[in-house]
């Protein structure tokens, strides 16, 4: 059986609400209407992805300066469940990556996983991300509560001070 | 020239400048000097002055003044042709054609070999389809100008649109022997030996055409069309082998052309009858050839029977799955007429199920097993839940279901997914138009139109007509009858306008050379109005009137008069809620187009060369429209372009008949209408009712005018034989007792002819047996229209059965709700399945 094509496109105004119709299946978070709003104005960072021209999955990122660092938070990445185990998650991630790469000044790349999604745990030690941190009651109206933060370094600690140099100036 | 008072030299000359002026649009300078002619009190009644001063006003727009300025120069001055001429295309201008040509006639009378007047008249000719006189007028411009291919090639058409097609061929051979030899790549004699061809082969000369096409192959650019026209050719005469050759070619160039497979099948028509394997195996080949083209691998699933078809809706299916095409259904929509087909695509779908759910759900919807077609769509949602069509198709079953405001949900759902889909937005605001929600649909529509004007406004300009249709429908469901009819009043105004549009062809397909398109564009516009957009609205036009000519409307009365004693008060309220507020928007709407169409008119003022093109139509004012004095008159209208375009259609002479029944006592209209029915569909259910009526309608009149007495015994000895109308209403009875049309046709008229029967007569109507054909929605629809309208008499018990009996029938069908308690029953456990 051939491979079905897998593509990503932009998120406007007019297919928005595939997006939040996408979201309330695929995570049991509900996100408010500014994420959506937000999710407008970020342009590459935020992208829906087609399977055989059908939206099966999104990917959705900010820029977070927290920490006197320049990091890249992703705040959604998921894909339908018949969907997966088709690469979709790694076209998504990989776009977010070849993002940091492209900038090349991004500190880190990071994101929230909840402390018993091995599957997405896995998934992104694949790609080089780290457990760095464990936040208890991080989530309000889910079991469990506590989550992991996942992270992936593009830069030495030295290399780091440079980044915030380059903030001053 | 024979004009009364030429001018002297000066005023001669400026009087050329105002000739000159008007050609290049300037047509302030034009009246200026025009005042310097009048201004000298000698020349102050100079007709030809006064006449061009006219035409120069014309077209600033100033309509009035241009008809008195006309008009007194050529009462001034009848003997100048100039004056006619300018006469003529002011009528011209106001589409009076036959007036404009009258008026080209008298100024030929002063000056015959004018040759502008001469092209002038033709091309009326020609748009009001005078051959004759075009003819003529043609030999005329031929004769004055030799020299130029047009001429030769306006008097040839002439003959061949007056079908004497040896004439036209010698002239067209004629002319093509004057040609030197021509250039390579002359795309316009190419197309002038095209047009010769065309004409040969419309004379039946194939042989010759066959011959005349070999001949001068090699300087016709347009290779297809070569190949194409021998093909077809060969196959006329009976040269199979040749004809097979070259569609095989054909197919090689094209293999997505089905005219091509059919050609070759007719060519090649052995196997056609003797062994289907043959004939599959050659699409096979073919689909071997090119692994991508779809057309060989379709076209053998309509023919193909049994296991063969099996396996190959089988390959064709994988493939097109695998490659993920949801609207799969559509293509195989067609092969649904066989049952035994739809089981085979059936099982084997079924069969894929397990991981191809989406596409389980498509078949359920056409065989109308609907309860299943529901949760093979849900399954699919669960499964996709952002597969778009899904949510279209959940639409489309409730509306078979007969549920509109959940489709109209549905389809709601699916536009605003992808709000820059025009086609999911057209479908939403169609239901919406089907659910009477005519303001929201507008608004809908307004995502897509221009801005700054309404959409209405907006859809009407771009000739938008399934919009204007379904509003025109829409409309008539409410009561609105006048707004309605503005609706089909602006469809019929969209023809007249296309009607009016070929005027620019004349000239420039003859300046061009595209002479076969040319010839077909003018049979199009011939056949226009037979057109179904044009036939649905007439359709709807014809109904109103008559119902307007039944029930006219009183002087105080408002049209929204709906049927208001079937609401509860809290439905009323709430109805009477949304209209004001609908009232409201459309006011605000109002006052907007207004400015806007002031701020329009100013920029119109502004560009001084704005040519009106065509006479500003009369508004259509819908309270006018629905209060008209003439109800039949405004019927027949729309009437009589079905008449000379449809007759095929029995339809047409069934309101035919019902629109001269109520016009006094039109005997013999009434008559005709039904010889033309019977000749279209002599078993027509609603043809039946008009015979019955007629029957009755004749024994009724006193005494009639001998001659036509004699007509209607004869014809009707023809159509009766001897029998009265109860035997024969009980013959149509027996011969389609399986099918309700028929039978609630004949039960009315059972009732009709014998009162005494309601009891029979109904338990006909209402049979809801499962041996009769025909038991669907809409038939069971026209059943309780029928009960509730008094075909049968007083009957509210039945109806209330009825009623309940259908609802249990068609349980998600608004019609057949119990109006009081509002039991949404199966309705809700459907619209639970929902995701939203």
């Amino acid at each position: 059986m051939t491979r079905g094509r897998i593509e990503l496109g932009d998120i406007t105004q007019h297919n928005i609400k595939q997006l939040k119709k996408l979201n309330q299946v695929v995570f049991p978070v509900t996100y408010n209407d500014k994420f959506y709003k937000d999710v407008l104005e970020v342009g590459e960072l935020a992208k829906l992805a087609y399977y055989n021209d059908i939206v099966i999955g999104a990917v959705c990122c900010r820029v977070d300066t927290s920490e006197n660092q320049r990091r890249l938070y992703i705040m959604t990445l998921g894909c339908l469940a018949p969907y997966r185990r088709l690469g979709i998650g790694t076209v998504m991630l990989e776009h977010v990556l070849k993002i940091c790469h492209d900038d090349g000044n991004f500190d880190n790349v990071f994101l929230h996983v909840q402390v018993n999604n091995e599957g997405a745990i896995r998934f992104y030690e694949k790609f080089g991300f780290e457990i760095v941190e464990e936040k208890k009651n991080y989530y309000k109206r889910i079991e469990p509560a506590d989550a992991y933060v996942l992270q992936k370094s593009f830069r030495q600690p030295k290399a780091m001070q440079n980044g915030e140099a380059e903030k001053k100036s | 020239m024979p004009t009364n008072n030429p001018l002297p030299p000066k005023e001669n000359a400026l009087f050329k400048r105002i000739l000159k002026c008007y050609e290049q649009k300037q047509y302030k300078n034009g009246l200026k000097f025009a005042k310097q002619i009048l201004g000298n009190p000698k020349f102050s009644e100079h007709g030809e002055t006064l006449a061009m001063k006219g035409l120069t006003l014309n077209c600033l727009g100033r309509k009035e003044e241009a008809y008195d300025y006309v008009r007194r120069g050529l009462r001034n001055d009848l003997k100048s042709h100039v004056c006619w001429h300018v006469y003529g295309l002011l009528q011209r201008s106001d589409r009076k054609y036959d007036e404009a040509i009258k008026c080209y006639r008298n100024a030929l009378k002063w000056d015959k070999d004018n040759l502008q007047i001469l092209r002038d008249l033709s091309l009326l000719q020609i748009q009001m389809r005078d051959l004759e006189g075009y003819r003529d007028t043609r030999y005329q411009l031929l004769v004055l100008r030799p020299a130029q291919r047009a001429s030769w090639i306006g008097y040839a058409m002439a003959y061949h649109l007056l079908k004497d097609f040896s004439m036209a061929l010698r002239i067209l051979e004629e002319f093509r022997k004057t040609q030197s030899q021509p250039k390579p790549f002359d795309y316009e004699h190419s197309e002038l030996l095209l047009y010769q061809n065309m004409v040969m082969r419309e004379a039946g000369m194939h042989v010759n055409a066959l011959q005349h096409l070999q001949e001068y192959e090699h300087q016709i650019v347009d290779r297809l069309c070569v190949c194409e026209t021998k093909a077809e050719l060969l196959l006329t005469l009976g040269r199979r082998e040749e004809a097979a050759a070259i569609y095989r070619d054909l197919i090689n160039r094209n293999p997505e052309n089905k005219a091509y497979y059919k050609g070759y099948e007719e060519a090649d028509h052995f196997w056609v009858s003797e062994n289907p394997e043959d004939r599959i195996g050659f699409y096979k080949e073919i689909s071997e050839l090119f692994p991508r083209a779809t057309t060989p691998r379709r076209l053998p699933l309509t023919f193909a029977i049994g296991e063969s078809f099996k396996n190959l809706v089988d390959t064709y299916l994988r493939k097109e799955l695998r490659k993920g095409v949801p609207p799969l259904f559509v293509v195989l929509r067609p092969l649904y007429s066989d049952p035994e087909k739809v089981k085979i695509i059936e099982e084997l779908v079924t069969g894929y199920e397990q991981n191809l759910r989406e596409v389980g759900c498509f078949d359920r919807g056409k065989t109308r097993q609907l309860q299943r077609a529901m949760e093979y769509v849900d399954k699919g949602l669960e499964h996709t839940p952002l597969l778009i069509e899904l949510y279209v198709l959940k639409a489309k079953i409730y509306k078979h279901a007969g549920d509109m405001e959940e489709a109209v949900r549905m389809m709601d759902e699916a536009q605003s997914l992808d709000t820059a889909d025009r086609y999911t937005n057209s479908k939403c605001a169609k239901y919406m138009l089907r659910a009477g929600l005519i303001q929201e649909a507008c608004d809908m529509c307004s995502k897509f139109t221009r801005e700054g004007v309404s959409a209405v406004e907006s859809l009407n300009e771009m000739q938008c007509m399934w919009f204007q249709t379904e509003c025109a429908a829409a409309y008539q469901r409410l009561g609105k009858w006048g707004e309605a009819l503005k609706k089909c009043h602006e469809i019929d105004r969209h023809f007249t306008e296309i009607i009016e549009d070929q005027f620019d062809f004349h000239t420039y397909c003859m300046r061009k050379m595209t002479l076969r398109a040319y010839v077909s564009l003018l049979r199009l516009e011939d056949q226009l109005r037979s057109h179904h957009f044009y036939f649905k609205a007439a359709r709807i036009a014809i109904q109103i009137y008559l119902h307007l000519h039944d029930h006219p409307l009183a002087d105080s009365e408002q049209e929204n008069n709906m049927d208001t004693e079937n609401l509860t008060p809290s439905e009323l309220k709430k109805m009477k809620r949304k209209q004001r507020k609908a009232q409201k928007k459309a006011e605000v709407e109002q006052q907007k187009q207004r400015a806007e169409l002031e701020r329009r008119e100013q920029g119109k003022t502004k560009a001084t060369d704005g040519e009106l093109d065509g006479p500003k139509e009369e508004e259509l004012i819908p309270d006018k429209l629905a209060r008209t004095e003439e109800p039949l008159e405004q019927a027949i209208k729309f009437l009589r372009p079905l008449q000379n375009l449809l007759p095929e259609c029995v339809e047409t002479h069934t309101v035919a008949y019902k629109i001269y029944s109520r016009k006094g006592s039109k005997l013999l209209l009434m008559l005709q209408s039904i010889k033309r029915g019977i000749a279209a569909d002599p078993n027509d259910p609603q043809l039946h009712t008009c015979l019955i009526r007629f029957y009755m309608h004749v024994k009724g009149q006193a005494e009639l005018p001998a001659p036509v007495q004699t007509v209607i015994e004869q014809e009707m000895g023809k159509i009766y034989g001897s029998k009265d109308p109860k035997t024969l209403n009980e013959e149509f009875l027996s011969t389609n007792s399986c099918s309700l049309q028929h039978l609630l046709a004949g039960a009315q008229m059972m009732y009709l002819l014998d009162k005494s029967t309601q009891e029979k007569a109904i338990s006909l109507a209402t049979t809801l047996s499962s041996e009769i054909q025909g038991i669907s929605l809409k038939t069971c629809c026209h059943v309780l229209e029928s009960l509730k309208s008094g075909d049968f008499g007083c009957c509210d018990k039945t109806v209330q059965e009825y009623q309940m009996k259908c609802h249990s029938l068609f349980p998600c069908a608004a019609v057949f709700m119990n109006p009081s308690p509002k039991v949404v029953g199966d309705c809700a456990i459907l619209t639970n399945g929902s995701v939203s």
